[in-house]
């Protein structure tokens, strides 16, 4: 319905109202008690009521005047399905009181409060109605995958079928239980992480399997997933490392160090972790990882190039947690951190390692960083006169200017941030 | 209680601004009636909410549309109507969300729409109480509300489901009926707006 228009009980509100109808209205007469069985609407009855239909089925339906409407007959009558009128070929008197419907290979409900098929009297107004269900049983849902987090919950998240739309409602329930002992439970938190998850927040155990499914159901059918079996131990992931920074080395150009902090939440049980460093140019989407910094909780990236700023991310997989002989599931991307390289004529190589610690750099440092100041000289100086005055104030200008572009979290000049975080896995 | 009696009616400050305060809730919650109908008419499907769809009216038992001649009463009258329509009407929506949340269960809106309006219809119905006990009218008591609220859920219950999209229909639209009577039947009272 168009936004801003006056609806017909609004409209309604507006008119002199109508008489009592001489019509017999049964839901009127349900309302003041007196008990009314069939669809309970208007003058007349469809039958059947709200049925339940597959796809493509057919559908033979009845309208009946009530036999105590003075001079009523199903003469003139029609349907309507949604909205629309159907054509008069699919519809035929039964008998004076009777009007017939016959409608074959039904698509699928357009809404899920079912499709208005209503009969209507010669002058339009609506006689009675009656809701259909047309859909599909649901399928088994798939490819249930859950995680904990830090050991303290359990979500997960499932495919609800190859088919897609059922065309009804679709409950979908989340059971686990632990293994050899205990009932089923039903998880009661859904919608955590899009539209097919559910969220076990508390009372999990540990070095104990636990069996978990879905059931899916609607008024056509239900269906029921594999079971997964899972120790909660196998399946941990964490929060991503915080205060991630990035510095450069000294006057190094073509180096960046980073520092960060094991997720304090495992603290007491992160006996080994795995990191990985993404690291990308500012101007850039492509990524470089860096793979296999292990139980580390600093790295050197080398052979960057100078003069560009880099964003950088760091994510932690808490494998092996208490013994645990699976991978672990890595922990989300830390927000994105800046930093730049100094700045040297020279390129850089433009590839990335993780250098062990204690590396030297590869040329003096007092002369490249005259080189850069002469190289600055010619864009700002006004006069060829040379002073430590001067030199002075461009020391202030580059600490300030790093300064500044480590405290960027990650904006870019045209607003975008770095790559979005997904579950890790 | 009749300003048009009684003018210019001076009124305290603090029952001045009730007054304000009562006619631009009422005013708020008009245009909350309409997108609740908005909304709830789109979730039932064509034909509700295309021009010119029409069920037949419904008469609860208990409650109805403001009368035409509503407007020919005393205003304390007028507002004591409101204030027992307010007062039904909290029941009847709560009656219609129940049964929404079994044909429409992925429409969180529309059923927080219901629920807030419930909330909104008893919020009003007190405060229009409220002034009419400042100005020394008494409003009726709770009266109706149980027996159309039972109703509604009698015909909820024995109906097919056209027919209670259609009783909720109705009940959205008394709703929005009658939160926009008692706005226009407080700003008779409001100091400086003319009747």
């Amino acid at each position: 319905m168009p936004a801003g228009r006056p609806g017909p009980a609004a409209q309604s509100a507006r008119r002199p109202p109508r008489p009592l109808s001489s019509l017999w209205s049964p839901l009127l007469l349900c309302v003041l008690g007196v008990p009314r069985g069939g669809s309970g609407a208007h003058t007349a009855v469809i039958s059947p009521q709200d049925p339940t239909l597959l796809i493509g089925s057919s559908l033979q339906a009845t309208c009946s005047i009530h036999g105590d409407t003075p001079g009523a007959t199903a003469e003139g009558l029609y349907w309507t399905l949604n909205g629309r009128r159907l054509p008069s070929e699919l519809s035929h008197l039964l008998n004076t009181s009777t009007l017939a419907l016959a409608l074959a290979n039904l698509n699928g409900s357009r809404q899920q409060s079912g499709d208005n098929l209503v009969c209507h009297a010669q002058d339009g107004s609506i006689l009675a109605g009656s809701c259909l269900y047309v859909g599909l049983p649901p399928e088994k849902p798939f490819n249930i995958s859950c995680w904990s987090r830090n050991m303290k919950d359990l979500t997960c998240r499932w495919t609800p079928g190859t088919r897609g739309e059922t065309f009804l409602h679709t409950n979908y329930s989340l059971k686990y239980k632990l293994r050899w002992y205990g009932q089923d439970n039903t998880c009661e938190e859904y919608h955590t992480v899009g539209p097919h998850s559910c969220h076990i927040p508390k009372d999990l155990a540990l070095f104990t399997p636990y069996e978990i499914w879905v059931e899916a159901t609607n008024r056509l059918g239900s269906a029921r997933s594999d079971v997964l079996t899972l120790d909660v131990l196998d399946v941990v992931t964490t929060d991503p490392p915080p205060d991630v920074h990035v510095s450069r080395v000294g006057g190094l150009e073509d180096q960046l160090s980073v520092r960060w902090v094991s997720p304090p939440a495992l603290k007491d049980f992160l006996f080994q972790a795995k990191y990985q460093i993404r690291y990308r140019v500012e101007d850039s989407v492509d990524w470089k990882v860096v793979d296999d910094v292990s139980n580390q909780t600093s790295c050197r990236l080398a052979g960057l190039k100078p003069g560009t700023v880099y964003f950088v991310q760091v994510r932690c997989n808490p494998f092996g947690i208490y013994g645990s002989k699976k991978a672990g599931i890595w922990s989300e991307w830390s927000h994105p951190t800046a930093a730049s390289t100094p700045r040297s004529e020279r390129p850089g190589p433009g590839g990335g390692v993780c250098e062990p610690r204690g590396g030297e750099p590869s040329s003096g440092p007092v002369r490249r960083e005259l080189k850069q100041f002469l190289g600055w000289l010619k864009k700002h100086a006004y006069c060829s006169n040379l002073s430590f005055r001067l030199y002075d104030q461009w020391r202030a200008w580059m600490q300030k200017s790093h300064k500044t572009r480590n405290q960027d979290e990650g904006i870019l000049p045209s607003g975008r941030r770095g790559t979005a975080r997904g579950p890790a896995g | 209680m009749d300003p048009q009696a009684d003018s210019p009616v001076s009124f305290l400050p603090h029952l001045e601004a009730k007054i304000r305060q009562t006619h631009n809730l009422a005013r708020l919650l008009t245009k909350y009636a309409e997108q609740l109908l908005e909304e709830y008419v789109q979730q039932q499907g064509d034909p509700f909410g295309l021009p010119g769809f029409s069920p037949p009216r419904l008469s609860l038992a208990g409650l109805s549309g403001p009368s035409p001649s509503h407007m020919g009463l005393p205003l304390s009258e007028r507002l004591r109507q409101d204030a027992a329509a307010l007062d039904a009407l909290p029941g009847l929506l709560d009656a219609v969300r129940r049964r929404q949340a079994e044909l429409n269960p992925s429409s969180p809106r529309l059923l927080r729409n219901l629920e807030d309006a419930a909330r909104q219809a008893r919020a009003l119905g007190v405060a229009v109480e409220t002034v009419l006990a400042a100005l020394g009218s008494a409003a009726r008591g709770p009266g109706p509300e149980p027996a159309a609220t039972t109703a509604l859920s009698t015909a909820n219950n024995a109906a097919g489901i056209f027919s209670a999209k259609v009783l909720g229909l109705h009940v959205c639209g008394l709703y929005g009926e009658w939160v926009n009577r008692t706005e226009g039947d407080l700003s008779q009272l409001v100091p400086g707006d003319v009747a």
